[in-house]
């Protein structure tokens, strides 16, 4: 156990280095001026531009530069942004929790519903309630996001006129930046009209919600209802069903425990394409998220903007699924390296 | 063992034709496989089929409805543009580039994939261990990260797009095939070829591709779907195909402007690709279960 939390703990360490090393590394690809992708600013006078290679010791060997940023990153001065001059940093602590906030909302659609509705439709399996159920999710999960997305703002919020179509909140409301959150920042900011801005603000997360968790509940009950149906095969719950058990006490002693330790690993690939689809809704909801940041950022070459946000969003891609993996391992130590589930 | 037969030969039906014959007993998967060769003649024969050049401007004709709406004419079966351009037709080359170019990017995504990952699965150690990681770590980073940090060092257009995305999809096939590898490579009769002095290379290429064959089928069709998505994801967000080309994507963020009075410009190029994407998902589908249950009878 000890040796295995060693080992992931070197495997993570490993990683966060390689990422570092390659947002180092990602200004001197960029186009333009590597001072200015660097710093974010531009020189106006020759004294500006040394004064600015000084700080990043451009003119030292590469070690002492990456030495410079090191530093300069643990120190929380990840630089400005391009464009707007504002500090990355705050900018990223504003804008990632939302993006955050938005996957956690999907994830919890999708283990409330995907793994239930799964583990039903698995145990009672080829019967038309779990053909419904599989013909569902087959189509759910061949949905473009981007396009179910805007589906549903034609006609929720343009035919319809039922949900609001952009944003978090709405700007009536004066809610604090606090903790990113945007609930808890409505309870903590003390207004006069918190049922009506939580109320507001539950409007507000319907419909992005929906667009992501569509495709990841889809997902969930295909890897639960797999997972359930190969586990009922197994000669232990044979062995129970002779010796009389009742299906539901075999579901709880034996089946629900055993199904759920494949889909872990698979929900650690599935981060990543939770991130990428919270990354498009959120520009076409005008979600205050990072994928919105990034690709404002993208759209108007801000090379800083893109480095710190990448480094972001990458690191807490990576931490998840590498904290994910290890506790795959370590509930289940007989568990091969390379063993997955099947869809 | 001697058994009675009435007929003189008996017929052992080969995998690949149990593996049709399974295949063939569900009428959906068959549905999808029809979908996907209709496009797939789309993809070819897009000069022929299409009934109008797809950038020739209709000045006369701007905005129409599609066929079956009151002001809709036969004509434009499925209407026209802001430029009064034939969306049937832009349709029919917008399936040609995605679907073209999604085939093309899981071709060189699978060659370069199965390669390293028989390379990994055949190294063992320290080396097999760094490769191994290394991979599984590139394959949790966001495709969508990948694409813009493609996009911001190589500018946008179809082909950065298309090579973000082979980027992304790339380490799936090095796990899978490296995991397979793996397993096979403790199985007996490898031992055996071992005994008789076959290099590990030799190994390889006789006695485990051949079996990969399926794995190795059944993960392109998943990332084919996976590439269909991602190729209109990134048209759609202005980073992968740009103007003159025509891409399913980019087609619906351009008809964003006309939303109001047009809704089917949205509806009818992101319905073409949930089509595209869904018959690949049931034909995958099918082709999981048949490979499963093909032993069975």
């Amino acid at each position: 156990m000890i040796k295995l939390f060693i080992r992931y703990i070197n495997l993570m360490v490993i990683t966060i280095f390689a990422l570092v090393l390659l947002s180092f590394m990602l200004p001197f690809f960029f186009p333009g001026d590597l001072l200015t992708n660097i710093s974010g600013i531009t020189p106006q006078s020759l004294e500006q531009r040394q004064a600015l290679e000084k700080a990043f010791a451009l003119n030292e060997s590469i070690f002492v530069q990456f030495q410079v940023y090191l530093s300069n990153l643990f120190a929380g001065d990840w630089g400005v942004s391009s464009v707007s001059q504002l500090n990355l940093y705050d900018e990223i602590a504003y804008a990632f929790p939302a993006t955050l906030e938005l996957m956690l909302y999907a994830l919890f659609v999708a283990t409330f519903v995907g793994i239930p509705v799964g583990f039903l439709s698995g145990l009672k399996h080829h019967n038309p309630a779990d053909m419904g159920v599989v013909t569902f999710s087959i189509v759910g999960y061949s949905f473009p996001v981007f396009w179910l997305a805007l589906v549903f703002i034609t006609l929720f919020c343009l035919q319809l006129e039922w949900l609001p179509m952009s944003g978090r909140i709405d700007l009536l409301f004066e809610v604090k930046h606090i903790t990113g959150f945007v609930f808890i920042d409505i309870i903590l900011s003390d207004l006069n009209n918190t049922k009506e801005a939580i109320e507001n603000a539950f409007r507000h997360a319907i419909l992005p919600t929906l667009s992501i968790s569509i495709v990841t509940t889809c997902l969930f009950i295909r890897f639960t209802r797999r997972s359930i149906m190969d586990v009922m095969q197994k000669g232990y719950i044979i062995a129970a069903k002779s010796r009389g058990f009742t299906q539901w006490q075999i579901f709880i002693k034996h089946s629900f425990k055993n199904a759920l330790i494949p889909i872990l690993p698979i929900l650690a690939l599935q981060i990543s394409t939770l991130v990428t689809n919270a990354m498009i809704v959120e520009t076409i909801f005008s979600w205050p998220g990072i994928g919105n940041w990034l690709i404002q950022a993208i759209y108007q070459q801000d090379y800083p903007a893109i480095r710190a946000g990448m480094l972001v969003v990458a690191l807490f891609v990576l931490t998840l699924t590498i904290t994910l993996e290890f506790i795959t391992r370590a509930i289940d130590p007989t568990k091969d390296e390379t063993a997955r589930a099947a869809v | 063992m001697q058994r009675f037969d009435l007929y003189q030969e008996e017929y052992h039906a080969s995998p690949l034709e149990n593996v049709w014959i399974e295949f063939k007993r569900s009428h959906l998967a068959v549905v999808g496989l029809i979908f996907i060769i209709i496009f797939l003649l789309i993809t070819v024969l897009v000069p022929i089929v299409a009934p109008y050049n797809p950038d020739l401007q209709n000045t006369n004709a701007l905005l129409l409805p599609p066929a079956w709406e009151a002001s809709g004419s036969v004509s434009h079966l499925l209407g026209t543009d802001a430029l009064g351009r034939d969306v049937f037709s832009r349709l029919l080359y917008g399936i040609r580039v995605t679907l073209g170019s999604s085939l093309f990017i899981v071709f060189v995504a699978m060659i370069i994939g199965v390669g390293v990952g028989a390379l990994a699965g055949l190294l063992s150690g320290v080396r097999s261990s760094i490769v191994n990681h290394l991979f599984d770590s590139i394959m949790s980073i966001p495709t969508l990260l990948i694409a813009i940090i493609v996009v911001a060092i190589m500018g946008t257009g179809l082909y950065n797009s298309m090579f973000a995305i082979t980027l992304a999809l790339i380490p799936q096939f090095i796990h899978q095939t490296r995991s397979f590898v793996k397993e096979e490579l403790s199985k007996d009769y490898v031992l055996l070829d071992k005994l008789d002095g076959a290099s590990s290379v030799r190994i390889f290429f006789t006695s485990i591709l051949p079996g990969m064959f399926e794995l190795i089928v059944i993960q392109a069709t998943i990332a084919l779907s996976i590439a269909i998505l991602d190729i209109s994801a990134l048209g759609f967000l202005s980073l992968g195909a740009q103007n003159p080309t025509i891409e399913l994507g980019q087609m619906l963020s351009q008809s964003l402007n006309t939303a109001y009075v047009a809704p089917w410009l949205i509806a009818l190029p992101g319905l073409v690709i949930f089509m595209m994407v869904l018959s690949v998902n049931i034909v995958g589908e099918g082709l999981r279960s048949a490979l499963r249950n093909r032993f069975k009878h």
